[in-house]
């Protein structure tokens, strides 16, 4: 079976199936905005939401990880977690999902992250494709990011009634099979699903003012600009787009020592390149000064140094560094602002 | 299985997991720095290349990036030379002979020394500068024959903040390497010569395309030093530098020790003046 | 450390609502756990003896009058380890508020007749007056933090605060962002540590915690101008706890 259906009256049941599974976080509302969280009644689960505070890259690159449990005397070391848990994201969209792939790139490069990759190992996507904006602040049709591009293990598509299911892995399969609810995608069903695909044709249209491969050129050529010293006067330093971008990773260690001043954990928590000790070394040197060198960072990896080193963008489209920024920096002005330089 | 073996074995599976390593002598050996003669469990050798550097642990301290300042010619132990400059190494300062330290690596791109064989070699250490270069400067004495003329030219603030001075003078008594050191300040017993390091460069006599320039040191004195090898008529890629940034996890992923799109974890901390030039504003080290 | 003898520990109060102390109180189980590793010689809220030799001194309290001064430099005299605990102690807190109007005005407002003879100085943190070891913030102080802190001196090492902005922490926790709510808070420009505790806790941030050392004033009147606020209203907040140190910021957001 390649694509299933499933009514959405029908949706309760599969999601107490899928309970039974393995551990599921899906979005739910909280106050006006949405988070992901671990589902408890499945009626909470909330498919139409606009990009949650952060992605779920907290469940495979949690804001604090242990990595490693110590004791100084007697000296010993110990993996701080033995077993990592199965667990299920449900109702991802596919900026996200381009974002747990750009995470996968990046970790796997060698040397590989066993952290991050054990975890990878226990994950199932279950996807969700936007038919129609979430607001103002995504840019992800520039990013190619607004339709499904894989990575995921279903996807599912509203096409009214029902929800098309793409089946994009044996792990994905297992999770729809034997169920008299889901059952194979009829030619109807996948004329319905052709039809919403041309429908969001219509609305998705691109946000840059050029193609991406151009705006590589402008971020080859606009290390100097004066856009970024416009985005480093209005960056208040607060790190809100670093810690929800699907794609940022950097990361401190910490030691957290017991009561007992000899055994203790060492673990890693996000850090960002907005932080201003974040490039300062012990002999005192800060060799990224600046708010405007800090921000053009952030953007660069995004558009230009991952291009370079993976041939990928690190930016999916998801909006939001623009959505969360205290100082409206927005990322689609600054990127069309680059594009007109480069153009004049 | 070989020592390599392990080492990269461990790197792959556990890289976040020091090693148990022994302080087998630890000593003052100027106001600020103390040098560590360091013995990983089950006597390992640490197989690295001059010029990499480890991941220093102390419990409850975290980690601190360390330049390995012994040759892997030097079996069975290697070296580090640490100053006292913050929480961490304030708290490295403290530990003795005997005392149990977290080692994590070797990391890093070391000096190119297979692609040196049969060159001249022109070492410029700035301060602590000497303290990676001490590593090759070793790796070449154990090797003296693969390569040409070697000069040494080292700086430092005053005279007592002269690193390795017993192998220093050891160094000046052989012949086959010549060496010159001066002083930004001198005190009444010094003999040798007083200024900046740059005014040592135009009296080197070097066939430039034979000559590798290697330059290590505080980060001010980068350009100044990479404009007279370039003087000097240097390929570019012969000039060879080592950058201090702030390693933190070692394996090209937290991204403290960022340049631009570069890693210097790992793709450094030795680089060459062409992947110098390529950096658009970031690498402060860049000549003018 | 050293287990043989365990260092002694006493706390001090000055002008404060000695609210920061009760946190030991609240610490429960921890605060047996804590009493293995110190002596507490002297702890007017929770014991009842007065001790004499102390070696680390956790001060609360803004310094206030002549006494005052008098009092704080005998202790730092003493003390191996002087520790300025909580806002008032830190910061000077909501004492700073007395500062915003000239010395002979407040007291006249609060005294009337008597103010002629009443000993008040500038409300003033204690690092005004004498040097100051390790500083625990917050009003009152986070209790992990009294414990990192804690830790930190016991292991002789330094405990460096901080210097980016509550916001980073309050991300972490996913909290949605007060300004989605038109409530302003001092989150952007205040200094973390506390683990967006208010916020997570549907409160906002008064900025108890002082100021991160590098305000951007440009930026922060950007936010003032999306969230369409007033200036008044960012300064009454910030004013609630950083009188003593915010002039510079005032007139720079004005």
């Amino acid at each position: 079976m390649k694509y299933a259906s499933l009514k959405k009256s029908d949706l309760n049941d599969w999601l107490k199936h899928l309970q039974k599974k393995a551990k599921l976080y899906a979005p739910r509302k909280k106050e006006n905005l949405f988070v992901f969280r671990p589902v408890k009644e499945v009626e909470d689960v909330c498919l139409e939401y606009i990009p949650t505070i952060l992605p779920p890259k907290k469940y495979y690159f949690p804001q604090k990880e242990k990595l490693l449990k110590f004791s100084s005397q007697p000296f010993k070391t110990a993996k701080a977690i033995e077993k990592f848990d199965e667990f299920i994201l449900f109702g991802v969209h596919t900026c996200d999902i381009a974002g747990i792939q750009c995470m996968d790139v990046a970790f796997r490069d060698a040397p590989e992250d066993p952290n991050y990759l054990n975890r990878k190992d226990k994950m199932t996507i279950i996807g969700i494709e936007c038919l129609k904006y979430c607001d103002e602040y995504a840019n992800c049709t520039s990013m190619g990011n607004h339709v499904p591009r894989g990575g995921y293990d279903l996807m599912m598509v509203d096409i009214g009634e029902k929800f098309i299911i793409h089946i994009n892995s044996e792990k994905g399969e297992r999770l729809v099979t034997k169920l008299d609810y889901i059952k194979e995608a009829s030619e109807a069903d996948m004329n319905a699903l052709e039809r919403v695909r041309e429908a969001k044709k219509k609305i998705f249209k691109e946000e840059f003012t050029a193609a991406l491969p151009k705006v590589y050129d402008a971020f080859d050529k606009r290390f100097a600009s004066d856009v970024w010293k416009d985005v480093g006067r209005r960056c208040v330093a607060c790190g809100n787009c670093t810690a929800v971008c699907p794609t940022c990773y950097c990361f401190d260690t910490a030691d957290d020592m017991e009561l007992s001043l000899n055994e203790g954990i060492r673990y890693r928590i996000w850090n960002s390149c907005q932080m201003d000790d974040f490039a300062k070394v012990a002999g005192g040197e800060d060799f990224r000064k600046g708010r405007d060198g800090r921000q053009r960072h952030r953007y660069y990896r995004k558009f230009k140094y991952p291009v370079d080193k993976y041939n990928r963008y690190f930016c999916t489209g998801c909006g939001r560094c623009t959505r969360t920024c205290m100082a409206d920096i927005s990322l689609i002005e600054t990127v069309n602002s680059l594009l007109k330089e480069e153009a004049l | 299985m070989l020592d390599r073996e392990i080492l990269l074995e461990k790197m792959r599976t556990t890289p976040y997991l020091p090693m148990k390593a022994k302080i087998i002598e630890a000593e003052m050996v100027t106001d600020k720095e103390k040098f560590f003669r360091i013995q990983l469990e089950d006597k390992l050798n640490l197989g690295h290349v001059p010029g990499q550097f480890v991941m220093v642990s102390i419990f409850g301290y975290t980690e601190a990036p360390i330049s390995i300042c012994s040759s892997p010619t030097d079996k069975g132990y290697f070296d580090l030379t640490v100053r006292n400059a913050g929480t961490f190494t304030n708290k490295l300062h403290q530990m003795e002979k005997g005392d149990i330290l977290g080692i994590r690596g070797p990391f890093g791109k070391g000096f190119p020394v297979d692609n040196m064989f049969g060159y001249d070699i022109v070492i410029v250490a700035g301060g602590l500068g000497i303290v990676p270069l001490r590593s090759l400067i070793r790796y070449i004495m154990h090797n003296r024959n693969d390569f040409g003329n070697v000069q040494i030219l080292l700086g430092c603030r005053s005279p007592k903040e002269l690193l390795f001075e017993e192998e220093t003078k050891e160094w000046m008594k052989r012949s086959e390497i010549k060496f010159n050191c001066t002083v930004d300040r001198a005190d009444p017993d010094w003999k040798g010569n007083v200024g900046l390091i740059t005014t040592l460069i135009p009296g080197v006599d070097i066939n430039p395309t034979r000559t590798y320039g290697i330059v290590v040191g505080p980060p001010i004195m980068y350009k100044f030093v990479i404009g007279k090898l370039l003087e000097k008529k240097i390929p570019d890629h012969q000039i060879i530098v080592s950058l201090e940034r702030r390693m933190r996890c070692g394996l090209g992923k937290c991204g403290h020790c960022q340049i631009e799109g570069v890693y210097v974890c790992q793709s450094g901390p030795v680089f060459t003046y062409s992947d110098l030039k390529n950096f658009k504003g970031e690498c402060h080290e860049k000549a003018v | 450390m050293k287990k043989q003898s365990k260092p002694r520990v006493a706390f001090f109060d000055f002008t404060d609502c000695e609210g920061c102390q009760l946190q030991f109180a609240n610490m429960g189980q921890t605060f047996l756990e804590l009493t293995n590793l110190v002596d507490i010689v002297s702890f007017r809220e929770i014991m009842s003896e007065e001790g004499q030799d102390y070696d680390i001194a956790i001060v609360e309290g803004s310094i206030t009058t002549d006494n005052d001064v008098t009092r704080i430099k005998k202790i730092r005299e003493k003390a191996k380890v002087l520790v300025a605990f909580g806002s008032c102690a830190t910061i000077a807190g909501v004492n700073g508020i007395k500062n915003r109007s000239s010395l002979e005005l407040a007291k006249k407002r609060v005294y009337g007749d008597k103010a002629g003879t009443i000993n008040s100085i500038k409300a003033m943190p204690l690092d005004a007056v004498v040097k100051v070891d390790y500083y625990i913030l917050n009003c009152p102080p986070y209790i992990p933090e009294i414990i990192a802190v804690l830790k930190a001196i016991l292991m002789g090492k330094p405990y460096p605060l901080p210097n980016y902005a509550v916001c980073v922490e309050c991300k972490m926790n996913e909290n949605v962002c007060r300004y989605e709510k038109d409530q302003e808070c001092m989150g952007p420009v205040t200094r973390a540590g506390c683990n967006s505790w208010c916020i997570n806790n549907g409160n906002r941030c008064y900025g108890c915690r002082g100021l991160v050392e590098k305000p951007a004033s440009d930026a922060a009147k950007d936010i003032l101008q999306k969230y369409g606020l007033k200036v008044e209203d960012i300064l009454n907040s910030f004013t609630l706890y950083n009188d003593s140190m915010g002039e510079k910021y005032d007139q720079e957001l004005k």
